[in-house]
């Protein structure tokens, strides 16, 4: 065995115990099993076709989670993510529908209609020195209520053919929401891990007044980081809309709640500092994959709530004692 | 930046104070009115009087009235014809109507609003109620404040209101459950098994509803398999019937929406129930309540058999219709039924076939 084996095996060992340090590997390891029971207990739940539902359900929690990620990282909060969602779903529909627009500048009004939100949370976060809290708590009665006051209270209809690729249509077996996630699930690690914003969002998070002192623009990365969870809510809300073929003013009411969980189930820690895109994903998969067993299972509507909330609090549990018997 | 933002937050409610004044804040303000009138005996108010009141509104000038009309929740699609309804027939009567809805489904909120409403001595409030019991208190003190009060689509029999107008709820779960049993009375299988969707798990009018369906059906060879909740969330109503239909589709003959959230959505939506439907049409039968434009589309490909809607466009007139007859003395619509306290306006149910679904269902 010459030096270079030696080397690589060692390089092979590294990652390995890396990856099972890491807190996305517990996240990994209760999802596995969730699906070895399943797998087990039910015969529908392996076909190909329940797992790629199964995805696409997950896939617009789990590209808002990435968004809602970043600002859980960087110490903050975002509650208005849900209505935005909406917002977004609601303004590319009616871009199509009232004002005849194509699909593609739709979809990007929509987007940008979410993004205005997100920095207008950012303004309310570093110039009026709100609490995250209370300035998302704000914004999401605001766009809750632009939704209504826009479509007072209808769906909307008539909506663009093409548009819905963008939830309905497949791109080789595999339909569109999924490799929309893995775009940005790709994006966004690349974002967090390899750029130097990226690692400043998890300074901010670990200790804002150590990232100040050190010179980083602080107001610039919370503008960034609240601008980009509305933009990929917007975008998730926008592919939700072209899945149902309908704006609808009350999509994503709550959806906040399961897109937080998603994050906190990944890993991210509600103090700042800490999170992984692919704690996300594995977040949001653990409770697309609980919701399908529940049906699967014939599982009685009223038990359902009750075990999602097991499920979280036993998966952050068990990370959380991972990491203090790690120390 | 202190200062600039008090003055914006002064400047903001200031605007929504203005801009939200509608129509009924221009009627005058109670301790305006109360002296200065003697509220009118009604000349024959056919329901009962409700908790020792009169009318106090029957002097009143028509665009002095203010009837106030309550939803479960802001953004139903099920309530919106109503609400055309209850515009409309303002419109003919010369009357104020108000559209106050809560954010959520939820009696609490609908609680608030009354209580407001009461403050304000608005002339008459048309509720569907979130629950009867939770209900019945705030309107017998609405009642009691002179208010005339009556419900539609969801009822409160004990608050004393004065009429309810709708499609009763179990009534509408047992044409389901009757029409059911008609669409596999030649079956030779053994066993029927249905699946059903409901919205929030135990709100009241979608239980009455599945009560009705379950004791249409009892007797016959027919069995509800699987209820499944989407806790009124179009999105999740899709998720849950898709889900299940892929897992369970060999297993189930029928689905019973018990309310129509699947067929807001386009039946693309919803590719699993298509191709299930699709499958053996003959033998897999879908019984929905709720009739909306976009379930056309759906009656065109043959994927739903039977829709029972509601009228909820009546449901919004004739209440608003009524009350104001009640308010001016005059007689009201309306049939006395044992057992059922005060007057019962049915706005009836409309069965939607493949017979009849181009001659029922609107155009979007």
């Amino acid at each position: 065995m010459n030096a270079k084996t030696v080397k690589r095996q060692n390089g092979f060992a590294d990652l390995g115990r890396r990856i099972i340090k890491s807190s996305s590997f517990n996240i990994f390891i209760v999802l596995l099993v969730m699906c070895a029971i399943m797998y087990i207990v039910s015969e529908p739940f392996r076909s190909i076709d329940n797992v790629l539902s199964i995805a696409r359900n997950f896939s617009a929690y789990a590209i808002t989670g990435i968004g809602v990620s970043l600002v859980i990282i960087s110490g903050g909060i975002d509650l208005s993510l849900g209505s935005v969602y909406g917002f977004a779903g609601v303004i590319a529909c009616m871009a199509m529908a009232d004002l005849g627009w194509a699909a593609l500048p739709s979809v990007l009004i929509g987007m940008a209609a979410g993004g205005l939100f997100g920095l207008f949370n950012g303004i309310l976060v570093i110039k009026a020195k709100l609490p995250p809290f209370i300035a998302t708590l704000g914004t999401m009665s605001i766009a809750r209520s632009l939704c209504y006051i826009l479509t007072e209270g209808y769906p909307v209809t008539d909506v663009q053919e093409r548009f819905l690729f963008l939830g309905q249509g497949y791109i080789a077996g595999i339909p569109t929401p999924i490799w929309m996630m893995i775009i940005f699930a790709v994006i966004f690690a690349i974002f967090m891990n390899q750029t130097v914003t990226g690692r400043r969002v998890y300074a901010l998070g670990g200790n804002e007044e150590a990232t100040r002192i050190s010179g980083i623009n602080v107001n610039k990365i919370k503008l960034i980081v609240y601008t980009l969870c509305s933009l990929l809510a917007g975008f998730s809300g926008i592919m939700t809309a072209s899945r149902l073929g309908i704006g609808q003013p009350t999509s994503g009411i709550g959806f906040e709640m399961d897109a937080i969980a998603a994050v906190i189930i990944g890993g991210a820690s509600l103090s700042g500092g800490v999170g992984t895109v692919t704690g996300t994903i594995l977040g949001a998969a653990i409770m697309g994959v609980l919701r399908n067993a529940l049906v699967l299972l014939s599982i009685k509507s009223h038990w359902q709530n009750l075990i999602i909330g097991f499920v979280i609090i036993i998966a952050v549990a068990a990370d959380q004692l991972k990491k203090s018997s790690g120390k | 930046m202190k200062k600039f933002l008090t003055l914006l937050l002064a400047v903001v409610m200031l605007a929504a104070v203005v801009s939200c004044s509608g129509p009924g804040t221009d009627a005058p303000a109670p301790a305006e009115e109360t002296p200065a009138e003697t509220p009118a005996e009604p000349e024959a108010p056919a329901a009962e009087e409700p908790a020792g009141e009169e009318p106090a509104a029957g002097d009143k000038k028509d665009e002095d009235i203010t009837i106030v009309v309550i939803p479960q929740q802001l953004g139903n699609v099920v309530f919106l014809p109503a609400k055309e309804g209850a515009e409309d027939a303002g419109r003919d009567l010369g009357i104020n109507v108000e559209w106050q809805a809560p954010v959520k489904a939820d009696p609490t909120l609908q609680i608030e609003i009354i209580e407001s409403l009461i403050e304000r001595q608005v002339d008459g409030i048309a509720i569907s109620c979130t629950h009867p019991d939770a209900m019945k208190d705030v309107l017998k003190r609405a009642l009691d404040a002179g208010i005339a009060v009556s419900t539609y689509d969801a009822d409160s029999p004990d608050s004393g209101r004065i009429f309810f107008c709708g499609t009763e709820n179990y009534e509408a779960g047992v044409i389901c459950g009757e029409h059911m049993v008609e669409l596999y009375k030649d079956s030779t299988k053994d066993k029927i098994r249905v699946a059903q969707l409901e919205g929030i798990p135990g709100a009241f009018d979608i239980t009455a509803r599945m009560q009705g369906f379950a004791d249409a059906i009892k007797g016959s060879n027919i069995e509800v398999v699987y209820t499944g909740a989407c806790d009124d969330d179009v999105d999740k109503a899709v998720i849950v019937v898709e889900d299940y239909t892929r897992a369970n589709g060999d297993s189930i003959d029928a689905w019973f929406m018990a309310g129509g959230w699947p067929y807001i959505v386009g039946p693309d939506a919803m590719p699993e129930l298509k191709k299930w439907k699709e499958a053996d049409p003959e033998n897999r039968r879908v019984v929905t309540m709720d009739v909306f434009p976009s379930s056309k589309a759906h009656f065109d490909l043959k994927l739903v058999d039977v829709a029972v809607g509601q009228n909820f466009y009546n449901m919004g007139y004739l209440s608003v219709e009524n009350l104001y007859k009640y308010i001016k003395g005059q007689e009201i619509a309306g049939e006395e039924k044992e057992g059922f306290p005060g007057k019962f306006i049915s706005t009836g149910a409309e069965i939607v076939t493949q017979e009849n679904y181009k001659e029922m269902i609107p155009d979007e």
